[in-house]
């Protein structure tokens, strides 16, 4: 039976066959993946000594966590939350990362997220590891389930074939592309199902755009993306594998339960309104009549790699951030941040006004300078929610890096092919 | 917070309220007020936007319908703790959104997917929900819509009253 890559790497961790759509089945992920944060990881952790009696792990490589969240206050709470989670680690022989970027880039880059993997994740942005032809699947809660038990269960997913051709036209990415995707097939437009990329403009994107796109697929509805692996992706695995993994691709025949076809060149820059990334919410650029921006943010696991910086340092080069305005950069991990420095590209960044910060999540989730009252931000992160970076009488509008690059030099919210002509 | 008593074979309430499309739970309890899990604070905020007497109102039993794509965003819990405190018993929608169901399932409380329902009901019917096979009758049109049944392990879940209570059935050490 012609299968995809989804279903194959869902059969070899159910330890069956095959497996087919609406199947419910037990899984056993690869690793199972948390970062620490207060609620989540504290709270499972004590679940499972004290309401589950689990003193030992037969399978601690399999489980992995990121400090990756609260790093930029430097103040008790931050410290002790820390604290609490390297104890546990070490209690249970758990390999713990600890401010080394982005869990969703360091996974990558630290060779978990391999092809034909399997991993799961509490947070849904662990979708980003399909660009690697790996599967990544956020689970919220469930996350307990795999943690206790090994496997968890899950509904086989049906997968949705988006056939790319073209290639990006300079000052447009993966960003806007998922957001056409949002705009054209709606919020639930792949719910419950995982985007599956392939055709001549997959093997043409770039690893980092196939991360950043694949990290947004919840907001199609979709519990997970991926790419199947070609040679990109099979050379950066070699560089970077821990342990033996088994690639696998769809089969030519394999069923989905739609295609979709889109041309990357196509594709006009997008910006999404305040409030979430609903397709009524989603413009092409030029439809934001010079919307003014108090706040300019480039990073989280949807951006800010090496690519997007490449970007945003070749709109900025020459050029100032506008007066009234801040843009702060965020490279998604230690290793990304390295070699944008090596590249040069900070020092453009920090000659153009930019501020840049070490890599975390503080930014995208509000906890490192919160916006204020009245604010308005354009921003790569992933969420644009009322509250979602400070105050809920803020907004944030979200753009490509290139986007969020040329907003910051004009002061509104700009088409970067526009700066670039100027 | 994890958990609810199971509910009974038969759920018989009334529809409490209709959400559209694309719901962000978020919005019962106001983006302000997504951290608290306080009962009376909780309370106190509930659906203000909507009704202000809803939490009066409600009784134990009813349901909460929606249209599609129900718990779209970045569902917080509370909101449906809150509903949860006053009696809310189950939410029915034409679908759900992966991670509001996910979260929700986990917590125990029955997520119906019966599409069409939220064109065939009107505030404060009564309804009947045999939540087993998805099966929604709402006995004043004498109308019984049909969605998609749970999986084995769902049902499980949601007799246990949640994930933890069944995990822990079968995990405790």
């Amino acid at each position: 039976m012609p299968q995809t890559i989804t279903e194959k790497i869902l059969a070899r961790a159910g330890g069956v066959d095959s497996v087919r759509p609406g199947q419910n089945l037990p899984f056993r992920p690869d690793h199972m993946i948390a970062y620490d944060f207060p609620g989540y990881t504290d709270a499972m952790f004590r679940q499972m000594h004290e309401d589950f009696g689990i003193t030992e792990l037969a399978e601690p490589e399999r489980y992995l966590v990121f400090i990756d969240h609260m790093l930029t206050k430097g103040d008790d709470k931050e410290r002790d939350i820390h604290k609490v989670t390297r104890e546990w680690c070490d209690f249970y022989g758990i390999t713990l990362h600890e401010a080394e970027g982005i869990g969703h880039q360091v996974a990558a880059e630290l060779g978990y997220a391999l092809p034909g993997r399997f991993l799961i994740h509490f947070d849904g942005h662990v979708s980003g590891l399909g660009a690697f032809g790996a599967l990544g699947w956020g689970v919220r809660r469930d996350l307990l389930e795999a943690w206790v038990s090994g496997q968890l269960y899950l509904d086989v997913p049906a997968s949705v074939r988006f056939d790319l051709t073209g290639e990006f036209r300079p000052g447009v990415d993966n960003r806007d592309l998922i957001h056409a995707i949002i705009g054209q097939l709606g919020a639930d437009g792949c719910a419950h199902q995982v985007m599956e990329f392939g055709g001549p403009g997959a093997e043409a994107m770039s690893i980092d755009r196939r991360q950043g796109l694949c990290g947004m697929a919840m907001f199609t509805g979709a519990v997970s993306a991926i790419f199947n692996p070609d040679r990109a992706a099979l050379e950066y695995a070699a560089g970077v594998a821990r342990g033996p993994y088994e690639p696998v691709a769809s089969d030519p025949d394999a069923e989905y339960s739609s295609r979709h076809t889109f041309d990357l060149s196509a594709i006009e820059p997008q910006v999404v309104l305040p409030g979430s990334a609903r397709s009524a919410n989603t413009r092409g650029v030029s439809e934001l009549d010079r919307t003014a921006v108090t706040k300019a943010f480039i990073g989280s696991c949807a951006s800010g790699r090496i690519e997007d910086i490449r970007d945003a340092a070749q709109l900025l080069d020459g050029r100032k951030v506008a007066a009234g305005v801040e843009l702060n950069v965020v490279p998604t991990s230690a290793e990304i941040h390295r070699q944008a420095e090596q590249e040069g590209l900070l020092d453009v960044l920090r000659g153009a006004g930019a501020n840049i910060h070490t890599s975390s999540c503080d930014f995208c989730f509000g906890y490192q300078k919160p916006l204020q009252p009245g604010e308005k931000c354009i921003s790569t992160g992933v969420l644009n929610i009322s509250g979602r970076m400070g105050s809920t009488a803020s907004e944030i509008y979200m753009g490509s890096a290139s986007t969020v690059a040329a907003s910051a030099i004009t002061g509104w919210i700009s088409d970067p092919r526009e700066v670039t002509e100027s | 917070m994890s958990g609810y008593p199971p509910p009974p074979e038969t759920i018989r309430g009334r529809v409490a309220w209709i959400f559209g499309d694309d719901f962000d739970v978020d919005l019962i309890i106001g983006v302000e007020n997504i951290k608290y899990y306080d009962a009376d604070v909780l309370r106190g905020v509930t659906m203000q936007a909507y009704d202000p007497e809803f939490v009066d109102k409600v009784e134990p039993g009813d349901v909460i319908v929606g249209g599609r794509n129900f718990g779209y965003g970045h569902p917080h819990y509370p909101p449906l703790v809150a509903l949860r405190n006053l009696g809310v018993s189950a939410v029915i929608a034409d679908s759900f959104s992966p991670g509001f169901w996910r979260g929700e399932t986990y917590n125990g409380m029955p997520l119906i997917t019966a599409p069409g329902i939220s064109e065939h009901v009107s505030r404060w019917d009564p309804v009947e929900v045999d939540w087993r096979r998805a099966r929604v009758t709402l006995p004043t049109t004498g109308t019984t819509l049909e969605g998609t049944p749970p999986s084995e392990r769902v049902t499980k879940i949601i007799e246990a009253g949640g994930s933890l209570r069944l995990l822990l059935a079968e995990h405790r050490r």
